[in-house]
């Protein structure tokens, strides 16, 4: 395939495709132009997967690696959790302590707890828990002070 | 979410201390209450300022205990054997040094009678946290739909 890239200066940007066939390349490409701030890319077991980030319910760190939790997926993610709230920019996605990023859209229901933590329910009955450090924040978030 | 908003390292000290100083003067006027009813029950109507000295930094000092070494069992989720411990050490302490301090005129029913006020003190403040817990979970809850309906509502 011939890749012509051309920086211009003046003008009004633009990108042309052609292509024979939607190859899975053709496919990825064209997904990032079509809806580029909503998917997520990841791997599962070495194979690029893209899923939308609505479907996401959380994002865990572990080791250093982050991982993003689907209802039926555990897709592996390049860059930290940090990166991943700077990149999307939506208050949606909450840091709920230091290895965990909550989908704020996908939580079932909330429980306070003793020492001002915030215990989750997210979609699947998975509990995860808000610690103190950003439960005040998180109360905020809610209240629509964040 | 910026880093600014998260509170810092000396920020959570402070609430901490907060709440220990807040624990400390709760328990103190529970203590100074039922010394004061004994005064007056034995018809003596002044209170000595030595025993009030004592019992305040007796409550600083088995608040700290509560805190650091019981988990914080008053405002525990559950009362549990460690929690049951801690309240059975704590009431202990307080009337041994009631006992020593001469609070009670070193009087054993008047003594266990405090201990008693003491367990019962424990499990009021624990039903007092516990519903407030209940009543903040209704708030977090209804916060939380309202949060997601315009959420949603902004991306249709």
């Amino acid at each position: 395939m011939k890749i012509d890239i051309q920086r211009i200066t003046e003008g009004e940007e633009s990108l042309v495709l052609r292509y024979k066939e939607a190859t899975p390349t053709i496919n990825r490409i064209l997904d990032i132009l079509r809806d580029q701030d909503n998917r997520i890319w990841g791997r599962i077991d070495g194979e690029t997967v893209v899923v939308n980030r609505e479907d996401i319910l959380y994002l865990e760190s572990v080791d250093e690696k982050v991982f993003a939790y689907t209802k039926d997926k555990v897709l592996r993610l390049d860059g930290s959790l940090t990166s991943f709230l700077m990149e999307t920019g939506d208050d949606t996605f909450f840091r709920a302590s230091k290895s965990v990023v909550i989908n704020v859209n996908r939580v079932i229901s909330l429980k306070s707890l003793p020492s001002n933590r915030i215990d989750i329910t997210m979609e699947g009955d998975e509990h995860l828990i808000i610690s103190r450090r950003y439960a005040s924040e998180f109360r905020r978030l809610l209240r629509g002070e964040g | 979410m910026s880093d600014k908003n998260v509170p810092s390292i000396w920020e959570r000290y402070l609430t901490k201390e907060i709440g220990i100083e807040f624990k400390a003067c709760l328990y103190f006027f529970a203590i100074l209450f039922f010394y004061c009813v004994y005064r007056i029950i034995g018809g003596v109507y002044v209170a000595s300022i030595l025993h009030m000295a004592e019992m305040i930094f007796t409550c600083y000092g088995i608040c700290y205990l509560q805190v650091y070494a019981f988990a914080n069992f008053d405002e525990a989720e559950q009362l549990k054997v460690r929690e049951c411990m801690g309240m059975a050490v704590c009431t202990l302490i307080y009337c041994l040094i009631s006992y020593v301090g001469g609070w009670f005129g070193k009087s054993i029913l008047p003594t266990v009678l405090f201990a008693c006020y003491l367990l019962l003190t424990y499990f009021c403040v624990f039903l007092i946290y516990k519903y407030k817990r209940l009543i903040d979970d209704k708030t977090l809850n209804a916060e939380l739909k309202l949060f997601q309906t315009e959420h949603k509502k902004e991306r249709e």
